[in-house]
């Protein structure tokens, strides 16, 4: 299956999920610290 | 390394294997770049020529080990493999949308009505210069479109939007993206040493780099480099500027229908949208939950790391995506006409940032 997806609709999903995982404490601000 | 050596590599259909292959190359960079940083970063007298260690700053060393890998995953036949996880936009996006939720949408609407005055200013100014100066030298019409709308909007997704509208050829679009690459890369070190010169309030440096550096990764890098404020600034200034892309695509594909080829059906109106930058909505949502109070101390620390690593993802892709190649192919009057705009486009905007945001929309953090 080929399911093609907008680059910009994909990088907004990807950030939100990101988001959310660290408004839950899932990321720690230690484990992605730059 | 030649044209030729990287035509000779196998080339395999990209799928799964080969996106996390070039993923993991990229991550891999990107620990590099960051180990680099912290090495230099303490220094107070780099060389003994007087320069900080802080002054160079993670995108820098992204970029130059991603530009060193490029020559030596070429040189090794090994760069057609893992090609497909080289995704530059797809970081670049990832690192925008969470840099909103840092950024009070206050902050956004002041900025970016000055941005949009700037954008209105800037795009049409260098827009019309560039397809001058592009007549005056000969070039093509297509040419002179794809390259105005490249060096007066946002670089390479804009020199493609305009091609889709004039029907420019492949080569065309090879060639310009090139040269806003080539060009913002350099671009995207010096214009923080000129504005640390001039001593440039890190709003207004930011609102120079957002209407003057080409690509939106150099224009972050640049950002990035002279502070933290002067980063969202200039982000703020280029996704406004970014927005005009679906506009300026409808124009021309209505001039070149209408005018160059002289039919009277009209392009749909459509293209507005379909040309728009999506990301940049993620970006106004993110804005708002910070706005609201919804993220914590911790979840802001967690957010600010996060977008640190996608933009240094994004400048690994862009020092790896460097293609020369199909540099040679159209003569240099093109790259003449280029450099000439860029250096109209950065007086411009020097002028026209300094105005709007020292004077007109001064924006307070």
């Amino acid at each position: 299956m080929n399911v093609k997806i907008n680059e910009d609709w994909l990088a907004t999903i990807i950030a939100f999920v990101l988001l959310i995982l660290a408004m839950v404490n899932i990321i720690a601000p230690s484990l992605v610290k730059f | 390394m030649t044209t030729s050596t990287i035509k000779q590599e196998q080339k395999a259909a990209p799928g799964v294997v080969n996106f996390l292959v070039g993923l993991a190359i990229v991550v891999a960079l990107a620990f590099l770049a960051r180990w680099l940083k912290g090495q230099v970063y303490g220094i107070e007298n780099l060389f003994g020529w007087g320069v900080p260690g802080k002054v160079l700053e993670y995108p820098i060393w992204a970029a130059l080990v991603g530009l060193v890998a490029n020559y030596v995953l070429k040189a090794i036949r090994f760069f057609e493999y893992p090609k497909s996880g080289f995704r530059t936009e797809l970081f670049l996006k990832i690192g925008l949308v969470l840099l909103g939720a840092g950024i009070s949408f206050k902050v956004i609407i002041t900025a970016a009505s000055g941005a949009i005055i700037q954008g209105v200013i800037m795009v049409a100014a260098v827009y019309f210069f560039s397809w001058w100066l592009g007549g005056k030298f000969g070039l093509p019409d297509t040419l002179r479109a794809v390259m105005s709308t490249a060096v007066s909007i946002c670089g390479v997704s804009a020199a493609i939007a305009s091609a889709g509208s004039v029907l420019a050829k492949k080569e065309e679009i090879t060639y310009v993206t090139a040269l806003v690459i080539i060009t913002a890369l350099p671009l995207m070190v010096i214009a923080p040493l000129i504005a640390g010169a001039l001593n440039m309030p890190e709003p207004v440096a930011g609102a120079w780099f957002g209407g003057n550096v080409d690509t939106t990764a150099a224009v972050v890098g640049a950002g990035t480099i002279y502070g933290e404020t002067a980063q969202q600034i200039a982000s703020i200034v280029k996704q406004t500027q970014n927005v005009l892309i679906g506009v300026v695509a409808f124009l021309l594909a209505l001039y070149f229908t209408t005018v160059v080829e002289g039919k009277k059906e009209k392009p749909n109106a459509a293209i507005i949208w379909q040309r728009f930058p999506k990301f940049v909505l993620g970006f106004i949502v993110t804005s708002l939950i910070f706005t609201f109070g919804w993220i914590t101390k911790d979840a802001s620390g967690a957010i600010g790391g996060m977008k640190d690593w996608a933009f240094c993802l994004a400048f690994v892709c862009m020092g790896l995506e460097l293609e020369v190649a199909g540099f040679k192919k159209m003569g240099w009057a093109p790259v003449v006409v280029y450099l000439i705009v860029t250096i109209f486009n950065t007086l411009l905007a020097l002028a026209i940032s300094w105005l709007i945001f020292g004077w007109l929309f001064p924006v307070s953090l």
